[in-house]
């Protein structure tokens, strides 16, 4: 049984831990870092923290990883209530969302310190007002992989060089079984099939439409045809990343337009896949839409210059080569890049295909406008294409709705 | 003592031994004196303690987002920017220019009107495995089974049988000759609401079956008896004694019927998302795509409140519909 002494000793013990913990807190210096579904590259991510903690005493770093969709609702319910993580990864066009509408911290300044490090094309992709607003974590565009034996099986020599050719071959390519191309829809990443007719979304201030143009009618009426006949699979309209991905690894579809990523989801599912059998090669006119991911800080951080020595430090040529080694993928660090690309010429020249065709003419990068609000745009451009291309309304009238709806939107922000 | 005592008033003296909160005081307060010095008084703050945590919780996630919710959708709002005042703004443009909203909210209505054919198919299979049909029991437990299964696992493999390169279904009305190219069930603009619906018939039929099986087993064996010594066919049997006696049990179906319209989140975001374009959006799933695509908690908030309008009105009339009184403890 406890004496009365005993319990006044824990008692005081008890107080005195209580009084001295903030004190330890106080000496603390904490940063949370929000990742985006690469939660299997735990370990290399731990190793980074425990690197960066090394050299930086009385840092802690709470790591935290979301999976696809579940990212954008997190970060901006952390918004709302205040405690947003000091750094996030975001993929695509969000960026341009949180950065115009005050959530991130301007880079500008630092970027002087890590400019030369990047691919500049790629750094680009961060830039509105003239302002960075991101660093590369890691980088990706389309490209064209074609089943060469479904291309010999229609006696098809090159991938097309055009888009007419491009659904021609998709035309003698479908059969009752196969389809001859498909394409992922995501993120604008169906925008260079309209970008090689020399159709744009906006008017270089972005401030009002420019895609209800004749060129572009008669684009999505030539994508609704193919479609209708087989030679353009469906799920290129209502896939998401499984569905193309899936489709085109089961060996039935000529063409899949898709970025780096998807190589190794189709690699993973087609038996199929060797350098006999797939064909890598840039779309048509070499248009390809990025879709990247970079590391931004929160302006609601409340430690902005530990947060920016982090992203530098796993930006730098170090960690960025283990995320390329690991996951054999390009990071906009070009040091980095040209190291991997060397490596995997060597080693897996399939790789090395698709990776090379990543840092070749990314003056042609398309379907990316700085908007602030990108994502309301999509939903006002995307629903409507949809109705054409799957049959429901004419070319031109979706245009027009879509035109109406996409202004609306521009008008609002 | 249990909370059903506790509500029921004790006569005065009908003390049941020590500690009985309800036992007279040897030497009572005069009337309306002292707070806790009154019975009544004393048992309502105890019916009160123990509501309280309750009701705390009711109110923390319930009543104040509700109220809040109504506030935002009358400000121009983000997580990054301060709010301010817009009026009507929000409703304006969704009665004006949201055609998405327009399309979530006929597709919405589709689904409330699909909860009769389940309840109705429900109803047939319960009649069935009530009857003395041989194996009964395994089929009740086959047709159940597809309740207690989580809605996020149901649309995966119902996406799957709908798949139109290796789906089920699809390889089934190819092998039977029905049709000669594969349909793209949840590709196609005119049947993936269809397809969505069957699929929520399906996972939910079962618990009707439940709920309307127990109210036929309810039912006295003597008044179908008794109709049978009197002649009368089996039609009017189900019409005059089966169906007004399942009366409260086919409230119960509607009513959670009504709600799983206004919640079908999970099924329809795991199926569609919503698509092709919009062909299935419900208000729910166009609610998180304002809040959590588009940013836009302002206009969720009006469209929640039209969703929360249109829940009270529909559940007037179905109380109404039930005589008035649906939901009353009878004593």
């Amino acid at each position: 049984m406890l004496g009365r002494r005993d319990v006044l000793g824990g008692g005081l013990a008890a107080a005195t831990t209580a009084l001295a913990t903030p004190a330890i807190a106080q000496s603390t210096k904490t940063l949370s870092f929000l990742t985006w579904n690469i939660i299997d590259q735990e370990q290399l991510i731990r190793n980074w923290i425990t690197a960066f903690k090394r050299v930086n005493s009385g840092v802690e770093i709470e790591w935290m990883d979301k999976k696809g969709p579940e990212l954008p609702p997190f970060y901006q319910t952390q918004l709302a209530a205040g405690t947003p993580p000091d750094i996030i990864d975001i993929q695509g066009e969000l960026w341009a969302e949180y950065a115009a509408n005050g959530a991130l911290l301007d880079l500008t300044p630092h970027m002087d310190e890590v400019k030369g490090r990047f691919n500049q094309d790629y750094l680009s992709g961060w830039v509105m007002d003239g302002k960075n607003w991101a660093l590369p974590f890691y980088i990706a565009k389309t490209l064209l992989f074609y089943n060469k034996t479904l291309f010999a099986k229609a006696g098809l020599a090159n991938p097309p060089a055009s888009f007419d050719e491009l659904l021609a071959q998709a035309g003698k390519i479908a059969t009752s079984e196969n389809t001859g191309f498909l394409t992922l829809n995501f993120d604008w990443l169906y925008w260079p099939l309209f970008a090689m007719n020399g159709v744009d979304l906006l008017t270089p201030d972005l401030k009002k439409p420019a895609f209800n143009t004749p060129a572009a009618v008669e684009v999505v009426e030539k994508l609704a045809r193919a479609s209708d006949s087989g030679a353009v699979n469906k799920i290129s309209w209502t896939g998401r990343w499984v569905e193309p991905n899936g489709a085109f690894a089961s060996g039935t579809v000529g063409m899949l337009h898709a970025h780096s990523a998807s190589y190794f989801f189709v690699k993973g599912q087609g038996a199929w896949v060797s350098p006999q059998t797939l064909g890598i090669a840039q779309a048509p006119g070499f248009y390809a839409t990025p879709t990247n991911h970079g590391f931004a800080i929160s302006k609601g951080s409340r430690n902005p210059e530990l947060a920016w020595k982090f992203i530098e430090f796993i930006t730098s040529d170090p960690q960025a080569g283990q995320l390329a080694t690991n996951r054999q993928i390009l990071t906009g660090n070009s040091n980095v890049d040209r190291a991997l690309l060397a490596r995997m010429q060597k080693e897996d020249p399939l790789v090395y295909s698709v990776l090379e065709t990543q840092v070749e003419h990314t003056d042609k990068l398309v379907g990316t406008w700085p908007l602030p609000n990108d994502s309301r745009v999509k939903d006002a451009f995307w629903p409507e294409l949809q109705n054409a291309l799957l049959g429901r309304k004419p070319a031109k009238q979706v245009l027009a709705d879509a035109e109406r709806r996409v202004a609306r939107e521009l008008s609002r922000a | 003592m249990t909370p059903s005592a506790l509500l029921r008033p004790l006569p005065p003296g009908e003390g049941r031994g020590e500690g009985d909160t309800a036992r007279p005081s040897p030497n009572p307060l005069p009337k309306g004196e002292g707070f806790l010095g009154r019975r009544r008084t004393r048992q309502s703050a105890l019916i009160a303690c123990f509501l309280l945590p309750s009701l705390a919780i009711f109110v923390l996630y319930r009543i104040l987002p509700l109220f809040w919710n109504v506030v935002l959708s009358f400000q121009s709002w983000s997580p990054t920017r301060p709010a301010h005042f817009v009026g009507w703004d929000n409703y304006q443009d969704l009665w004006s220019y949201d055609d998405v909203f327009w399309q979530a909210l006929t597709n919405t209505a589709i689904w409330i009107a699909a909860a009769p054919i389940a309840i109705i198919l429900a109803l047939a299979i319960a009649l069935l495995v009530n009857s003395d049909l041989r194996g009964a029991a395994v089929y009740r437990t086959i047709v159940f089974l597809s309740y207690p299964l989580m809605t996020v696992a149901v649309g995966i493999i119902w996406r799957w049988m709908y798949d139109e390169r290796g789906g089920l279904i699809n390889w089934a009305l190819r092998s039977a000759h029905l049709i000669d190219k594969p349909l793209g069930f949840l590709g196609s603009f005119d049947l993936a609401l269809p397809s969505v619906l069957l699929t929520d018939i399906w996972q939910v039929i079962g618990f009707y079956m439940i709920v309307l099986l127990t109210g036929l087993q309810s039912i006295p064996p003597h008044l179908y008896e008794a109709a049978r010594v009197d002649g009368v066919p089996a039609w009017a049997r189900f019409l005059r004694i089966t169906l007004p006696l399942l009366r409260p049990s086919l409230f119960l179906c509607a009513v959670i019927g009504l709600l799983n319209s206004f919640t079908s989140f999970d099924l329809v975001y795991i199926m569609t998302n919503g698509g092709p374009g919009h062909a299935t959006e419900l208000l729910i799933t166009y609610i998180y795509k304002l809040g959590f695509g588009q940013t836009r908690f302002d206009a969720a908030a009006a469209v929640t409140v039209v969703q929360f309008l249109l829940l009270l009105v529909l559940t007037f009339l179905a109380n109404r519909a039930a005589g008035g009184n649906a939901g009353a403890i009878e004593h």
